[in-house]
């Protein structure tokens, strides 16, 4: 019987104070009855490997104790779904994108790998790991708070229907939203056309900038965007609806703009500046200074582009093949 | 011939398959009895019982159920005033018998009615 009384024992210790003398009283009338029940079939008392099965079949300590506790939670069921979006909505919008971009600027930026050397690359992840742990504690408190006070406040159950918002297809783009977006193609199309930006030297307020051989390269491939941009734009205001084809042709328009900028920001765009008033050394020192700033911004148009990629293939899956 | 390897993989024993249903059967299942738990234990305590007699006669009656459930059950129907309980000496043993107290009587006649109706819709549905 010494492993009854240790079972006993056990689970007495998980039982609520008040009332754990009553509970293992007949916890221990039951097993012990259930044991005499079994020697009394076989006819010789039973030994402690054979008590054990009768154990086992009841239960862990800590499962049986649980069953006469009052069920718990840090967040009931009415507002758990709330918590679960915004704790998702947390890290996929704002943990992860940090995660990555700390990950990018590791990979591709050999200026941060020697200012952050070995450890110290790590310990610059200190201030995500400060985000994580205040923002889900304080999310997590907030919320536990707001679950024991919402059953005074009738917080959930103080509703009304016609409040509720209007359903939103995801799939459907806005014809104000195209014409805008068209607008401002055409625009910048026309304006950049008329300031004839096809050279690449340019005379604004008495300063003279020579940009990059590569940029006409780049302001063609970017009048071959627009223009592609201009057809996409033409395509959603017949059918204003996302389709995997249209949703394809986003993903195309958006990738090739994102690598032609980076593109650029890598080619040392500015090749020299000139102006009264400022030295030779001076001009040499901006221009540096500038073009050193694009490359080590590069980084960023790749990271804005991969996001943006990201969304657009998760549209294109959205729609589906049928679409 | 798209149809024969269509119907020899269904036909074929699966065992993921009959597991998976197993398990789904048995969740149901449980979650049926479950409901029916404390009609049960207080039509069975219109005698008075000790818990493991209870268990006894449940299991007796096809209404196996265990000691981490049964106890707890009927410290709940004790807290809402439906059982009554006394702890008593028998075979030299303290044992802690219940019963309905008057309460009880009149919710197990309610509740008898309301199970009689689910019952009958239950039928007509099938």
């Amino acid at each position: 019987m010494a492993l009854v009384d240790r079972y006993l024992h056990a689970v007495k210790f998980w039982l609520p104070r008040n009332q754990k003398d009553d509970i293992i009283a007949e916890l221990s009338e039951d097993i012990r009855s259930q044991i005499e029940d079994q020697e009394a079939a076989i006819g010789h008392k039973l030994t402690d490997a054979e008590v054990e099965p009768i154990l086992k079949r009841c239960g862990s300590p800590m499962a049986v104790a649980g069953r006469y506790l009052p069920q718990q939670s840090l967040i009931g069921p009415a507002l758990f779904p709330i918590y679960s979006v915004i704790i998702r909505s947390l890290v996929l919008y704002f943990l992860l994108p940090w995660m990555l971009v700390w990950l990018g600027v590791t990979i591709f930026s050999p200026d941060f790998r020697a200012d952050h050397p070995g450890a110290a690359l790590f310990a610059s992840l200190k201030p995500w790991w400060l985000a994580c742990t205040y923002s889900l504690f304080f999310n997590t408190l907030i919320f536990a708070v707001l679950d024991r006070s919402q059953a005074r406040l009738h917080l959930v159950n103080d509703w009304n229907p016609s409040a509720l918002p209007a359903v939103r297809d995801r799939d459907v783009i806005s014809r104000g939203s195209t014409i805008f977006q068209l607008t401002v193609v055409v625009a910048t199309l026309a304006t950049w056309i008329q300031l004839d930006a096809f050279r690449s030297v340019f005379h604004i307020f008495g300063t003279t900038l020579t940009l990059s051989s590569r940029w006409p390269v780049f302001f063609w491939a970017l009048v071959v965007v627009s223009l592609a941009g201009i057809g996409l734009s033409c395509l959603t205001l017949s059918n204003p609806r996302w389709t995997r084809f249209t949703a394809s042709f986003r993903l195309g328009i958006d990738c090739y703009s994102f690598a032609l900028f980076y593109w650029l920001f890598r080619s040392n765009m500015l090749q020299s500046l000139s102006a009264s008033g400022l030295s030779f050394a001076d001009a040499a020192n901006f221009v540096r200074s500038f073009n050193q700033w694009t490359a080590s911004s590069a980084i960023w148009v790749l990271i804005i582009g991969a996001l943006v990629a990201f969304f657009d293939v998760r549209r294109i899956l959205r729609v589906g093949p049928t679409a | 011939m798209w149809y024969t390897v269509y119907a020899i993989h269904y036909m074929s024993p699966s065992t993921s398959t009959d597991s998976q249903n197993d398990d789904r059967f048995e969740n149901l299942r449980q979650e049926l009895r479950r409901g029916s738990l404390p009609l049960a234990v207080l039509a069975a305590l219109r005698t008075e019982h000790y818990g493991y007699t209870l268990r006894k006669t449940l299991a007796d009656h096809g209404m196996a159920i265990d000691e981490g459930t049964l106890y707890p059950l009927l410290r709940r129907l004790e807290t809402q005033g439906l059982l009554v309980s006394q702890w008593r000496e028998e075979d030299k043993r303290n044992k802690r018998f219940y019963r309905l107290s008057p309460d009880g009587k009149l919710i197990l006649k309610q509740l008898l009615i309301e199970w009689k109706s689910i019952h009958e819709s239950l039928e007509d549905i099938f």
